[in-house]
């Protein structure tokens, strides 16, 4: 019974772009844009689901590696007209070149320290990218950026797109996976869980961390080049730290450090303003209305609700 | 050689010295006992040989190799095991996942391997698991290797990580205060456990203030005051020696 429920809901994923044509065909387009928010959102809840959830370590800098991936594919696809695959991989791997870099210094400080350096960051990246505009033409944006194309295979359409992301979501999903189980994520857990009692253990809790931050921020970087790709705009207003609350409410209100909590935190809260829009005057009052419900009935998310229902 | 040897150790925090000029040797299979009053730099020395707390003199050699400023999880991959005074697991993974961290990482293996679950690590993994279910029995935890560290008792936490510290079989074992705040019942058992290793021929290191403990396990005690050492000996002799009743009665 409960296979049959995976196995339609799995078959409803695929073929949304379809049943969206078919229940909402004047609204289409708008849906399907919505649900590309919501898989990229998703794919990126969970890289940095890796970081704040797995080690603990409470990073707010990920819109810099997100920023870092978008800007590198950005440029890499209209001056020096690389490939999509390409340039993806460029974008992921200069992200967490980044990281690797920056977080040898930031994993020094202690918990709360860590916080605010990794904001310092995220400020410092958007200044940057506000202002270099040799290279990121500044406010002006990066325009033109082409759609993406699988060799022959041009990716143009909106359904087509969404496919696409829904791909990466599952590269991402399998990686998230293949991370936080068995003896690696044993090691990350060990890390969060005492630092101390880890390292006695034999773990070496700095290199674990920085591993967990650098293909977090790999995986950010890559989501970047795909949300750019999609756009074909790259602006610094999409790197700011606006995008940290979005990541801090999607994997603080899903339930940290969990899979389906993060999927379920990022559905809900990427879909649900677009949905709020039919009631635009109260849109964002319901909004906080419902985080504030979920934070005080739920701390532990909304993966600790499902849990209580189903036992 | 001896296994563990301590040179000239010196530890000071803001002037205050915690632990002064100690030496110490312990042979291969030797069962001793650290003792002292409060703040006599027992847990310092601990901490100073695995790595914990850098040394301001001194060296620590362990199997002749020098270890002084290493990093704990090195010290800890050459096979020195330790455990902490403060009851120390990991609250969110299940108390067989706690025993699995302590084996996995005395293991070479790439990170590509763990990813991909090769079948030597599927294996080796088996292995681990197995081990830690005879420990899990052997401390009388078998029916909550499920259950979180989190919701185990104090007592049972203790013993949780007192198998931890097994787990990786090490040659060298440093306990701080196992029997601290552990009921009458539970340190006969530890007791027992401690003197298994011994006749297994581990090396066994022993912080504690119970002296029943001490004197029933030891071979030999080492007594520490004000960060020096002050004696060393058989347990009997130590319980007559008029500079440790001072220490511990004042004059």
């Amino acid at each position: 019974m409960r296979r049959v429920g995976w196995l339609v809901l799995g078959v409803a994923i695929l073929a949304a772009p379809w049943l969206v044509a078919a229940v909402v065909p004047r609204q289409q387009r708008y849906v399907l844009h919505v649900l590309i928010f919501t898989a990229l959102f998703a794919a990126l809840a969970l890289s940095y689901d890796l970081v704040v959830g797995h080690v603990g370590s409470l990073s707010l800098g990920h819109p810099a590696f997100f920023g870092v991936g978008a800007y590198t594919a950005a440029i890499l696809a209209t001056q020096a007209r690389w490939s999509f695959l390409t340039d993806v991989f460029a974008a992921g791997l200069a992200a967490a070149v980044v990281a690797a870099l920056v977080g040898v210094p930031l994993f020094r400080l202690a918990e709360h320290a860590f916080a605010v350096g990794t904001l310092g960051l995220a400020l410092v990246a958007s200044v940057v990218a506000n202002n270099w505009v040799q290279v990121t033409r500044g406010p002006l944006c990066i325009t033109g950026i082409p759609k993406p194309a699988l060799g022959p295979l041009a990716v143009a359409t909106l359904p087509a797109f969404y496919w696409l992301a829904l791909a990466a979501l599952i590269v991402v999903v399998s990686l998230y996976r293949g991370l936080t189980t068995f003896r690696l994520g044993r090691a990350f857990h060990a890390v969060r869980d005492n630092e101390p009692l880890a390292a006695s253990a034999g773990i070496d809790p700095l290199k674990y961390r920085l591993l967990a931050f650098t293909i977090a921020a790999g995986l950010a970087g890559a989501v970047g080049a795909l949300y750019v790709h999609y756009l074909s705009v790259m602006c610094p207003e999409e790197m700011t730290v606006a995008l940290t609350v979005n990541l801090l409410v999607i994997v603080f209100l899903g339930g940290v450090g969990s899979l389906r909590g993060v999927l379920v935190g990022a559905v809900l809260f990427t879909a649900l303003p677009e949905v709020l829009r039919l009631a635009p005057t109260w849109r964002l009052v319901i909004y906080g209305g419902l985080l504030l419900l979920v934070v005080i009935r739920s701390p532990g998310g909304i993966e600790s609700l499902l849990r209580r229902a189903s036992r | 050689m001896a296994l563990l040897e301590v040179r000239g150790l010196v530890k000071r925090f803001l002037g205050v010295t915690a632990v002064d000029q100690v030496d110490l040797a312990v042979d291969s299979g030797e069962l001793v006992s650290l003792i002292g009053p409060n703040g006599s730099g027992k847990t310092t020395l601990f901490n100073c040989v695995t790595g914990y707390l850098g040394a301001d003199g001194g060296r620590v050699l362990f199997r002749g190799r020098d270890l002084t400023g290493a990093a704990p999880h090195r010290v800890a991959r050459l096979g020195v095991a330790r455990t902490f005074q403060q009851v120390s697991v990991f609250p969110r993974l299940s108390a067989l996942e706690n025993l699995l961290v302590f084996l996995q990482q005395h293991q070479e293996e790439h990170l590509l391997a763990r990813l991909l679950r090769t079948p030597r690590l599927r294996r080796l993994e088996a292995e681990a698991v197995e081990r830690a279910r005879r420990l899990l029995v052997l401390v009388g935890l078998a029916e909550k290797a499920d259950a979180t560290a989190g919701s185990l008792s104090y007592g049972q936490r203790k013993l949780l990580a007192f198998a931890g510290a097994l787990m990786s079989d090490p040659d060298l074992l440093l306990l701080d205060e196992p029997a601290a705040a552990v009921n009458p019942t539970m340190i006969n058992q530890l007791k027992d456990h401690i003197l298994d290793l011994h006749r297994q021929g581990k090396t066994v290191v022993l912080v504690e203030h119970n002296m029943d403990v001490v004197m029933d396990l030891s071979q030999r005690v080492v007594v520490l005051d004000h960060g020096q050492k002050i004696a060393e000996g058989p347990p009997d002799a130590i319980r007559r020696d008029a500079r440790v009743i001072e220490a511990y009665f004042g004059r």
